[in-house]
């Protein structure tokens, strides 16, 4: 169907900006019209890859989580909090697979993946330092390193304000 | 029809004003905690004709934060007694049958602006930034300074030791990630984790902490006068250096470069504030506190989206935020070293 959704969000965007906003008086009103026309802009840059992005997401997820349940079991000594998170990463991981594309579903499952990752994270953080917790290490990082690149990727108003040289450098490979 | 309503109030408030009207109601852009209008009343009395530039600070449907009308008000008219450039407070109404939500109402300051853009990039403004500098750091040094026990601002809650600041501001947004996400939040929850093991030194005093004190919430005129500090409602007692860090974000450093409110070099900032406070600039103590202000800000637009999710308000402008945590969450790593 044409025009396609972000073809459509781009008219909405260009109607915005040039019949709408000359017409709007009140300081207040043109402020709430800039908000909406960011707001477009950010649903504009994931509508295309929304659904791939989560699957791939999930995927990645999956691997961390896995090699996370792995290093729990691994830990010597018995904790029955960490015991029980790894079961239950195993649990998560092993129910069937939705095979639905729907972002609905997708986002569903993220969340359910990003909740263990946090729990994992959590008892990461805590063992810090801690002797005996050295397997986790590696985890904590490849966490990290997924949290960080979900963290830079997509438009953020942030990118032309205070962040750009941030995000010129990151975007350059440089950080 | 607000109008007329706010008319009907001052006119019960001002009980020997003669042919009081209220004219040039607007509501002023931003200020998402709270509605912010501004208005002129004019009037006679004892023969005189009055004219007067109020702003109305009216409670939302729905915030980025519940925040404490009173709190803002109580500390805003003690601030101003001790010469701290704010906004002369006039009446706080908690009744919410005048205006349909409780309020307060101050005095305009008139010929200034708020807007970061304008103070970093228009040239008038520009060649204004030094000093503007220089009073943003007095400034902040004067709170600072202030005797809140004098002041009566002991009810806003005093740490039980200067060692307890760091903990108590950590529980405080801990419990507002964990009442309000709508879903995980690893980096955050990591993130105090992190905090919790890298807990500055003691507050070398207990100050009354601004706790919003950025580019962005003063008023400044071409001449380089800072002529009123905003946005009061998130103030409490507790660590100097909670301050310094918050106006050294990255969010709030507006022109996307490393200085300080895009106004100042760390270092210059750092110079400043030491000489005039006496207080020493900790680079762990800041560190800490950058970290939890980046995840504070990130608790804040956690409210917000869930005020917006849940159909509590229409304000497009919480969805944007809440759209926007991940750059804080990079931030947040970043200074985490991670």
């Amino acid at each position: 169907m044409r025009p396609n959704a972000l073809e459509a969000i781009r008219g909405v965007q260009g109607a915005l900006m040039g019949v709408i906003a000359p017409e709007l008086q009140s300081l207040f009103v043109q402020d709430t019209g800039q908000t909406v026309q960011m707001l477009l802009e950010s649903l504009a840059n994931e509508w295309d890859t929304a659904a791939e992005t989560l699957h791939n997401d999930n995927r990645r997820l999956s691997g961390v989580l896995s090699a996370a349940a792995a290093a729990l079991r691994s830990l010597k000594g018995p904790d029955d909090a960490l015991s029980a998170l790894a079961e239950d990463i195993g649990a998560g991981l092993s129910a069937e697979p939705d095979e639905s594309l729907a972002i609905s579903k997708l986002r569903a499952r993220n969340v359910q993946l990003l909740a263990f990752l946090e729990r994992t994270l959590e008892a990461c953080e805590d063992g810090v330092g801690e002797r005996g917790f050295e397997p986790l290490a590696p985890v904590r990082q490849a966490i990290y390193n997924h949290l960080r690149e979900v963290a830079g990727r997509g438009w953020s108003f942030w990118d032309v304000m205070s962040f750009r040289e941030r995000m010129a450098r990151l975007r350059a490979g440089l950080v | 029809m607000l109008e007329a309503k706010i008319e009907a109030y001052l006119k019960a408030k001002l009980p020997t004003a003669e042919e009081l009207a209220v004219a040039n109601l607007w509501r002023i852009p931003g200020g998402a905690s709270r509605e912010t209008w501004a208005f002129d009343a004019r009037w006679r009395e004892g023969g005189q004709e009055v004219v007067r530039g109020f702003v109305l600070r009216r409670d939302p449907d729905a915030s980025l934060l519940e925040t404490e009308r009173d709190v803002e008000f109580r500390v805003m008219d003690a601030v101003w007694s001790q010469g701290v450039p704010v906004p002369k407070m006039h009446w706080l109404e908690r009744d919410g049958a005048w205006l349909e939500r409780p309020f307060f109402i101050m005095d305009r300051v008139d010929g200034c602006e708020t807007n970061p853009q304008k103070l970093l990039f228009e040239p008038r403004f520009v060649q204004a930034h030094s000093r503007i500098a220089r009073q943003f750091v007095d400034i902040l040094a004067k709170i600072h300074g202030l005797d809140w026990g004098a002041l009566g601002l002991d009810f806003l809650g005093v740490p039980a030791s200067r060692k307890d600041c760091a903990e108590m501001e950590i529980a405080r947004w801990e419990d507002v990630v964990a009442r309000d996400s709508l879903e995980p939040q690893p980096v955050l929850r990591g993130a105090f984790r992190w905090l919790r093991r890298h807990l500055p030194p003691p507050a070398q005093r207990i100050v009354l902490v601004h706790a919003d004190y950025r580019t962005g919430n003063f008023l400044f005129n071409a001449e380089g006068e800072i002529k009123g500090v905003l946005d009061w409602e998130l103030t409490h007692l507790g660590d100097p250096m909670e301050d310094v860090a918050w106006a050294s974000i990255r969010p709030w450093r507006w022109a996307g470069d490393e200085r300080v409110g895009g106004l100042m070099q760390r270092q210059e900032f750092y110079r400043m504030y030491q000489e005039a406070t006496g207080l020493t600039v900790n680079d762990e103590a800041v560190r800490f506190w950058e970290v939890l202000g980046n995840v504070k800000l990130a608790a804040i637009f956690i409210t917000g989206a869930r005020s917006f999710c849940e159909g509590r308000t229409g304000s497009v402008m919480m969805a944007l935020l809440g759209r926007n945590i991940s750059r804080l969450e990079l931030e947040i790593m970043d200074l985490m070293e991670v």
